[in-house]
């Protein structure tokens, strides 16, 4: 999966969790959660477990505490499918 | 510094679905999840410690300038009459909450005798304060409904 997959593949999680339909319409690698989506911080706990459940990865606290926005998260994931497709 | 955080719980209870599998654990310590799981009302309990952690939070970012998402490092105490404390990386802050029906909101300071001089204004819609910004309020926080402002002591005199 490569980063556009991963950051499409995001776009569908987070969609449930912001009404800024025009920050959601162009989001990319700069789009910060809470900034741009002013997505509630209680709701970034159901975003970090529905990518979870996506993509079959366990996110652990460090890697949580980075995933504030498309960029760290995107990076996040591909590097724990790599790590995973390596074992 | 000041801090504080207000949880509109008719929202909460649609937004969030905290006894979704693995939610809790991604935000509470151990001994918190005990607190909840003992606690006579568990959702107040769980937007309690919620607020006391993003009211704590508030003060920690601007201190430190780091920001990031780690709520289970955010250790809650909580005290008699609502009383807490929240203990992240060696830091304390102190807290004060006000459990209501319709919300719940939380002050936060580092020092513990600023917190019976912190002014507090909340607003409910459609009669939020319009232009609060130029109240100079030392923390905003918005929910649901609810707007909640904190002014330091001084500012009042």
């Amino acid at each position: 999966m490569n980063k556009e997959q991963i950051i499409d593949a995001l776009k569908t999680i987070v969609q449930p969790y912001s009404e800024e339909t025009s920050a959601l319409a162009h989001i990319d690698e700069n789009t910060d959660f809470i900034n741009d989506l002013k997505i509630n911080s209680a709701n970034l706990v159901d975003i970090i477990l529905d990518i979870e459940e996506k993509f079959n990865i366990e996110i652990d606290n460090d890697s949580m505490a980075k995933m504030l926005n498309v960029k760290a998260t995107t990076d996040i994931i591909a590097a724990k499918l790599e790590a995973r497709a390596g074992q | 510094m000041l801090g504080n955080d207000i949880v509109d719980l008719e929202l909460a209870k649609t937004q969030s679905n905290w006894r979704r599998k693995n939610y809790l654990d991604k935000i509470f310590t151990t001994e918190e999840q005990l607190l909840i799981s003992d606690a006579e009302n568990p959702d107040m309990m769980v937007w309690l410690l919620w607020s006391m952690k993003e009211s704590a939070y508030k003060i920690h970012n601007r201190k430190t300038g780091i920001r990031d998402f780690a709520p289970k490092s955010l250790n809650c105490t909580i005290h008699p009459n609502t009383y807490g404390e929240v203990n992240i990386d060696g830091d304390t802050y102190f807290t004060k909450s006000s459990l209501q029906t319709a919300f719940v909101h939380t002050i936060a300071s580092s020092n513990c005798h600023q917190l019976e001089k912190i002014k507090i204004a909340i607003y409910e819609s459609p009669n939020h304060l319009f232009d609060y910004k130029s109240t100079n309020p030392g923390c905003v926080s918005h929910h649901g409904r609810y707007l909640a402002l904190v002014y330091e002591a001084l500012q009042l005199s």
